[in-house]
């Protein structure tokens, strides 16, 4: 009974062990760039966040909503952390927090060779929202933003 | 001929145009200011009356990426101070936002840090404004040119923050090697992840 009741809970701890690593991935830029221009019909909006900026986790509720409002539609929503790489803890928490889905880790160590292939005018701060509409750029956001801009944006 | 003629004119309307444009976005004019030095005393710019440079960096307490960067501060300060450009740090976050940045917490920070170099707080986020600087670590070279402070450098001070033995630019360093030198500046501007200042709306 007890050797029953131990593999349930190792069995439980493995599935939740696996759900949190799949939900973020780690990425290098030049394979994000190849996910969202990819010319499909699909719109795609990329938060660029990390766990160590306030303003940024005060915006993850709008984008909770957003998300909500956008099911089974060809809007996809994609949050691109930039936190440290060996330093995944606090960021494994609020993926947990919100249930986030299609969360992606941005492993670059230089981000002068990236940023300006998102936005030239993007001095680097966050958080910034990036809009892709069928492969082209639609609109970049350097600030925050709410879930109503938002759905006024991918229309 | 006429022809000719009048396109060299807008040519060179245009060119002039363009570099005014991109001169006014490197050199833009920095005012000097005041502001208080972790050890209590105010330091400005012309606290420095030998300098012909300095290497402003925009930092604060609480942020990862700034937090990288203490020993590497030292560093260029014990190298260019001597050569008459030393370092000033100055955190201009909102402390209401971020405790760990109140100008007590920078006191200990500097000391944990053994920072060799002042560590100002712009309280009132003016100089952070006047600077146009946008995220911590935010790095500036300036130089004295006709008795004016020019910008001539801003970004990130290297290429890699997490692992500083795989830094391959050193963007500050070169800059201001570049300016004692006087070679042209190869690297100007640079991008950089920061943690954003959010300065308070009135």
């Amino acid at each position: 009974m007890v050797k029953n009741w131990v593999f349930f809970l190792v069995l439980i701890a493995v599935i939740n062990k696996n759900i949190y690593s799949q939900n973020i991935q780690i990425l290098k830029f030049d394979a994000l760039k190849q996910c969202i221009y990819n010319n499909s019909d699909t719109v795609y909006v990329v938060n660029f966040f990390a766990s160590w900026c306030k303003p940024c986790l005060l915006e993850i509720p709008e984008f909770v909503t957003f998300d909500k409002g956008i099911k089974n539609s060809k809007i996809k929503l994609l949050y691109v952390s930039l936190d440290i790489k060996n330093d995944q803890e606090k960021l494994l928490k609020i993926v947990q927090q919100y249930s986030l889905q299609n969360v992606y880790l941005l492993d670059e160590s230089n981000a002068n060779n990236w940023i300006n292939k998102i936005d030239k005018h993007w001095s680097g701060a966050i958080p910034a929202t990036l809009i892709v509409k069928k492969g082209k750029y639609k609109k970049f956001i350097a600030d925050a933003i709410s879930s109503q801009t938002l759905f006024k944006l991918i229309k | 001929m006429k022809t000719i003629k009048s396109l060299s004119i807008i040519w060179i309307v245009l060119s002039v145009i363009c570099t005014s444009a991109f001169a006014q976005k490197i050199n833009k004019d920095i005012v000097d200011f005041k502001l208080k030095n972790v050890d209590g005393n105010f330091v400005s710019l012309i606290s420095f009356p030998d300098a012909k440079g300095f290497i402003i960096v925009f930092t604060c307490n609480h942020c990862p990426f700034a937090k990288l960067y203490p020993p590497r501060l030292n560093n260029l300060n014990n190298k260019f101070k001597p050569l008459g450009v030393p370092l000033i740090a100055i955190s201009s976050t909102d402390t209401m936002m971020y405790e760990e940045d109140t100008y007590p917490n920078m006191v200990i920070k500097a000391n944990e840090e053994h920072f060799n170099f002042p560590y100002l707080f712009d309280e009132m986020q003016v100089v952070a404004k006047n600077f146009k600087a946008q995220k911590t670590p935010h790095a500036y070279v300036i130089w004295k040119e006709n008795k004016q402070w020019v910008v001539k450098y801003n970004g990130a001070i290297d290429d890699n923050g997490m692992e500083p033995e795989k830094v391959t630019e050193t963007y500050v360093s070169n800059a201001v090697n570049e300016l004692l030198t006087n070679q042209p500046i190869k690297t100007s501007e640079t991008k950089s992840i920061g943690c954003q200042i959010a300065f308070r709306k009135k």
